[in-house]
């Protein structure tokens, strides 16, 4: 499946959800992330930053896909990040 | 399975923060999520430290190396975690006793022409390799087994050539150094998959190093060797192919300096992006009833190898059936 | 860390429920050519126990590759087996009898009662260790001796288990 992440979150936990985004999805720009996961790896990740954020105060939003053909992106302006596997 | 190959070709700086993989280089850093990577191939100067490689190892990641030239030197395999040793006593049985290698050493020849008959037939050419199968069935010696192969490879390349453009001819095939743009291609093709191959063993119980086509000490890993045999016309040949056929590739990606025996990076670029589009190419697999990737179909053939190796149920090599 | 008597007994269960399930898988697992790794819905039952599970006290016997397990202490000691569904309650039935069978042999627990808990389904199943029960496990140990100790046992027959299963690539590649 295809998931994107967005988040807004306490400014001191903010790095923290980064840095563990980081380890399973591509960094697209500020607080948003995308990839190619499994379903367990979508429960992992569900479960990991439930533990890291605090629920009253932070917001997580999971987009996801069966799969990355089921999604249409278009960027305007400039790219921030390539998420290619080719570098 | 969603784990990918990276491959890198700008040179730069490997590094691990936060328990994932960076990589670094003048145009900035871009993180590469550890969790998403299945190998590493590594073309450019790559400076890597021993924390990254104890991450590759706890995380199981193979990184394959290539010089330059695109010429592969080495892989980092991971500690090994799937381990049986009934299986690795077996692997050496059917290495020790004679007939069991020539059985499965035949069997590796028999695939790769059944599969370079399909690329044959695919193009419209006619052939007739039917004869050296037929020569396979009587070899008594491994010898005679890599003879059949080397001489189904010469009139296969032969037959190709009558649909090669003029300058992509592959004439005699030469390798350290190829001497022409075919043979850079054929070079770099086959280095790349024997790494793929590496890959696909290091996921399996299945030791690396006992071969049956290959001596044991022709590579480090030359049971690798032995399966690329099986992949080399449907997974690289296929893709040259349709590399020049589609006017994809031309002069200007080769080292001119280097009489256009070698590809430069912008041709590696291309080479590698269309080669990961293959590998995750699916098509429908009857038995197993799903769809399953070129770079499954690897794995699968891994497996069929350890059921063989096991006993009860006789290997049959994989041919292409589309 | 897992003591060799529990990851002994962690293998065993493993290899009472496979019994059960499938020859092949049985004879793959007890050689180390194993599969589970690479299965997301092995994955998502181990997640599954972490999920529902996480308040109750610490496993005795510990995670095991496609069940979990935890125990809860009372008056009685409760010996807890989580299942996602209830398809192959044989499987479950005699992996739990086994640990039973084990704890009261190898370290002398006989105030103990099984459970075979359905989160999902939300049931609960009693399981005890009668006489009888005891017999029929030893049977059971038996056979799994005998395929193991046996040829490769080439897989049969694809069924509807297979699709689920770990090893389905491995079986019918």
């Amino acid at each position: 499946m295809y998931v994107i992440i967005v988040y807004d979150v306490n400014v001191k936990r903010v790095n923290k959800v980064k840095a563990y985004l980081r380890k399973h999805l591509l960094w697209v720009q500020n607080s948003v992330f995308e990839g190619e996961i499994t379903k367990s790896q979508l429960e992992r990740i569900k479960k990991d930053l439930s533990t890291i954020c605090n629920e009253s105060e932070d917001s997580v939003i999971i987009y996801s896909f069966r799969t990355k053909k089921a999604m249409k992106k278009e960027v305007l302006g400039i790219e921030k990040s390539s998420i290619s596997e080719i570098i | 399975m969603t784990r990918k190959n990276y491959y890198i070709l700008t040179d730069g700086i490997l590094k691990r923060k936060e328990n994932t993989l960076y990589f670094i280089n003048k145009d900035g850093k871009r993180p590469l999520p550890i969790h998403s990577i299945y190998s590493i191939y590594a073309y450019s100067s790559l400076s890597i430290s021993s924390q990254v490689v104890n991450l590759l190892s706890k995380e199981g990641i193979p990184i394959h190396f290539f010089n330059r030239y695109g010429f592969y030197s080495g892989s980092f395999y991971p500690r090994e975690t799937l381990l049986s040793g009934d299986l690795v006593i077996k692997q050496a049985k059917h290495f020790i006793d004679n007939e069991k290698r020539l059985k499965l050493a035949s069997d590796f020849v028999k695939g790769a022409i059944f599969n370079m008959k399909r690329v044959l037939s695919y193009y419209g050419l006619d052939n007739n390799m039917d004869t050296l199968l037929e020569d396979l069935k009587s070899c008594k010696k491994i010898t005679e087994i890599m003879n059949v192969e080397g001489r189904a490879r010469a009139d296969y390349y032969k037959l190709l050539d009558e649909i090669l453009p003029e300058g992509f001819r592959i004439g005699e095939r030469t390798r350290r150094p190829p001497e022409n743009m075919a043979n850079a291609l054929l070079s770099f093709g086959n280095s790349l998959l024997y790494s793929t191959i590496i890959s696909e063993i290091y996921n399996t119980q299945l030791n690396p190093t006992i071969s049956y086509l290959h001596e044991p000490f022709e590579r480090r890993y030359s049971l690798a060797l032995d399966i690329s045999e099986l992949f080399k016309p449907i997974i690289v040949d296929r893709l040259i192919l349709y590399l020049i056929k589609k006017n994809m590739i031309d002069e200007t990606d080769f080292e001119k300096d280097l009489n256009y025996s070698l590809l430069n990076e912008n041709g590696k670029r291309k080479f590698v992006t269309e080669y990961d589009k293959r590998l995750k190419k699916t098509i429908k697999h009857r038995k197993i009833g799903r769809k399953v990737s070129y770079k499954r179909l690897i794995r699968l053939e891994c497996y069929k190898l350890i059921k063989h190796l096991l006993g009860k149920e006789k290997y049959k090599p994989f041919i292409s059936w589309w | 860390m897992i003591s060799d008597a529990e990851k002994k007994l962690l293998i065993r269960g493993t290899q009472v429920n496979y019994y059960f399930v499938c020859r092949t898988k049985l004879w793959l697992f007890s050689h180390h050519i194993q599969m589970e790794h690479e299965s997301d819905i092995v994955e998502l039952g181990k997640l599954l126990h972490d999920e529902t599970y996480k308040r109750e006290e610490k496993s005795l016997i510990l995670d095991d590759l496609i069940s979990a397990d935890f125990v809860r202490k009372g008056k009685l000691l409760e010996v807890h087996e989580v299942k996602k569904s209830d398809k192959i309650e044989e499987a479950h039935f005699f992996q739990l009898l086994y640990y039973l069978y084990y704890l009261k042999k190898e370290k002398g627990i006989e105030e103990i009662r099984g459970f075979i808990d359905y989160p999902k389904l939300r049931k609960k199943k009693e399981i005890r260790l009668t006489p009888d029960n005891e017999k029929r496990l030893k049977k059971v140990l038996e056979d799994i001796d005998t395929v193991v100790r046996g040829d490769f046992p080439r897989p049969q027959k694809k069924s509807r288990i297979c699709r689920s299963c770990a090893y389905l690539e491995f079986c019918w590649a």
